[in-house]
């Protein structure tokens, strides 16, 4: 009996400290995010929200010494860039991999099984090996180094998630469907776009979601492929981490999480809704 | 033939079974459909009823032979140009359109405008029994209902022919009697041929106007229900057809000799048959009877009496040690009492009755 009592209540230990290790650290830079201390952090001088103004370029009484964004301007210019690259690379990549997809698992040609597991091996390659290849690939081909070399290496292992998520939801589907449609009068077209497009769609919104974020935080391969005059915001920041630890790094990272985590919500309830 | 809706020549299919060999799933099947006709294809699993009708609906690719309807080949044509809807066995319901979508769907395609769209759904809705249920999702209904959205969306649009691919199978027992009429009603109101296939003989003989008996992809018989189970063409669709009591043996001048040395009287019609052949007698065709007399019957001891409330069955056995079934109305309850105390009786049978089928094979 009271065996059993430990074994439960060492569970429950186990768990919280589980959940204490994954969502602790974010804990703390939402709070450091709101500390007035500029120069050591980790110790709490007061509330402030001006480094959240800081970084979004209002003018603030922080000095300008314990600044490290030299022009907002920087930042957003990052920002832009790695969001319309995000854009690019989920259309691509979520167009490419459905009808992948879609292409191996209706129809049998030769090869079929090999392509198949070529696709995962993206996702297996470490990123750094990915980036050189890539580097080199662009460089040999005399390809100008920026937004559009960061779209297409993106790409490239972008398109294997989308592959993965749609191809799961497809194995989940009931080919009887499309029997019933096509024995109902509907061509494959209308087929396709009436009842396996509708079917399909949470898979294709799931793939496309994951692109976006994997796009929007990817800095290995992009580092490598970004050239010199392009930066996204994965870069910036690592570049500001050389530099040292600045309360505005705080502030941005709170306000990516937000993000990722409005973009993952709205993934689940889209998912919650279609079922 | 003017009369046929549907007519199969030759239709040949093979399938590669899982250990290499090859199944034949159709075998050189001739088969006309009539106009208005409830034709039920029947068979135990594996037997090509899916296959064929798959092949009626354009699924199944015909490895020989042609199918044609209305007078039109259709061997090559591809499913959404075949004038034929089918009930699907899962129903196979658009999980994503709601129940007026999925009745609907056929106009629809057809791209016949909404507001003639909604009349003709309505009706057809109105017709299987499931007027105001236009805005609910297919996993908001029962089994039942799921059943007869899928023969709204199938009939809506008018086939000149109705494919039913088990469509009973799975609702309850209750149910499925229920829509077993329904079925054939729906049927004599749309003035549609019905092809129906089942492995359930009760419901093939309830519903059919012909049946078409298959086994190992080849036809054993096609013949109005009656028929069927009164003159089985031989001994498989005799034991498939209910229960049946089968004799093999020689004929030799006007009787059937068994192995055992037993003997079967048989009717005037069949005196001048020779060679080996298999008898069929009912279960309902014999009577009970306990005095010896001129009229031709079989001495058994009764090892079984089962109460079934329409009547009885008995499980006797013949001398020789030949197991036979016999069923009693209710209204020969003395007679049973009787056999049961007994233990023993005579089965009465009619020579002019009795269903003689070339050859050998009594069970299966």
């Amino acid at each position: 009996m009271s065996l059993n009592w430990l074994f439960r209540g060492g569970l429950v230990a186990y768990t919280a400290l589980f959940f204490a290790f994954i969502y602790l650290p974010l804990a703390l830079i939402a709070v450091y995010s709101f500390n007035s201390n500029p120069v050591n952090m980790m110790t709490w001088e007061g509330f402030t929200t001006d480094w959240y103004w800081q970084v979004l370029g209002f003018k603030t009484t922080v000095s300008e010494a314990a600044m490290y964004i030299e022009s907002t301007g920087q930042l957003l210019a990052a920002l832009r860039n790695s969001i319309v690259i995000a854009f690019s690379t989920t259309l691509i990549s979520t167009v490419l991999g459905t009808a992948l997809a879609l292409a191996l698992y209706r129809y049998d040609f030769l090869g079929a099984r090999t392509y198949r597991v070529l696709m995962f091996m993206p996702m297996l390659v470490p990123d750094i090996v990915l980036g050189i290849a890539l580097l080199i690939f662009f460089v040999n081909a005399g390809v100008h180094l920026g937004i559009g070399t960061i779209i297409i290496g993106q790409c490239t292992f972008l398109i294997s998630y989308v592959f993965i998520v749609v191809s799961s939801r497809l194995a989940g589907m009931d080919r009887s469907l499309e029997h019933a449609s096509a024995d109902l009068g509907a061509n494959e077209w209308v087929t396709f776009r009436k009842v396996v497009l509708p079917q399909l769609m949470p898979g294709v919104m799931g793939g496309a979601l994951l692109a976006f974020i994997i796009s929007m935080d990817d800095l290995v391969i992009t580092y490598f492929i970004a050239g010199t005059d392009v930066t996204t915001l994965p870069i910036f920041i690592f570049a500001m981490l050389r530099r040292g630890i600045k309360p505005e790094i705080n502030a941005i990272a709170v306000m990516m999480l937000t993000f990722s985590f409005l973009v993952a919500s709205l993934g689940l309830y889209l998912r919650s809704r279609q079922k | 033939m003017q009369d046929a809706i549907v007519e199969l020549a030759g239709a040949r299919k093979v399938f590669a079974s899982p250990e290499g060999g090859e199944v034949k799933a159709l075998d050189n099947i001739y088969l006309d459909v009539r106009r208005n006709e409830f034709l039920t294809l029947l068979g135990p699993s594996g037997c090509g009823k899916t296959t064929l009708l798959q092949s009626i609906g354009g699924f199944v690719r015909l490895d020989a032979g042609t199918i044609s309807i209305d007078g039109a080949d259709m061997t090559r044509v591809p499913p959404h140009l075949r004038p034929v809807n089918t009930v699907f066995q899962n129903y196979a319901l658009f999980p994503h359109m709601s129940v007026e979508q999925n009745v609907g769907y056929a106009l629809e395609v057809r791209g016949i405008p909404a507001r003639e769209r909604r009349e003709k759904v309505g009706a057809a809705l109105v017709m299987v029994g499931l007027g105001g249920m236009e805005k609910r999702r297919p996993n908001q209904l029962s089994g039942g209902q799921q059943q007869r959205v899928a023969l709204a969306r199938a009939i809506v649009a008018r086939p000149k022919l109705l494919l039913l691919d088990e469509p009973l199978s799975a609702l309850d027992r209750g149910l499925r009697h229920s829509m077993q009429i329904e079925l054939k009603n729906l049927q004599n109101e749309l003035g549609i041929s019905f092809v129906f296939v089942t492995h359930d003989k009760e419901e093939a003989l309830t519903m059919s106007d012909r049946i078409a008996v298959l086994k190992h992809g080849r036809i054993q018989q096609i013949a109005a229900p009656r028929e069927i189970y009164d003159r089985p063409a031989n001994p498989f669709v005799a034991s498939f057809i209910g229960v049946s009591n089968m004799f093999e043996g020689s004929i030799d001048s006007g009787s059937l000799v068994m192995d055992r040395g037993e003997t079967l009287q048989l009717g005037r019609t069949l005196q001048d048959c020779k060679g080996r052949a298999t008898a069929v007698i009912r279960p309902e065709q014999f009577s009970l009877s306990f005095e010896q007399d001129t009229r031709a019957g079989i001495d058994v001891t009764i090892d079984q009496v089962i109460f079934v409330g329409a009547g009885f069955e008995l499980y006797a056995r013949t001398r020789g040690g030949r197991e036979l079934v016999v069923s009693a109305p209710a209204s020969a309850r003395d007679d049973v009492a009787r056999a049961e105390s007994d233990r023993r009786a005579r089965l009465i049978y009619v020579p002019a009755n009795i269903h003689l089928m070339p050859g050998e094979g009594g069970s299966q």
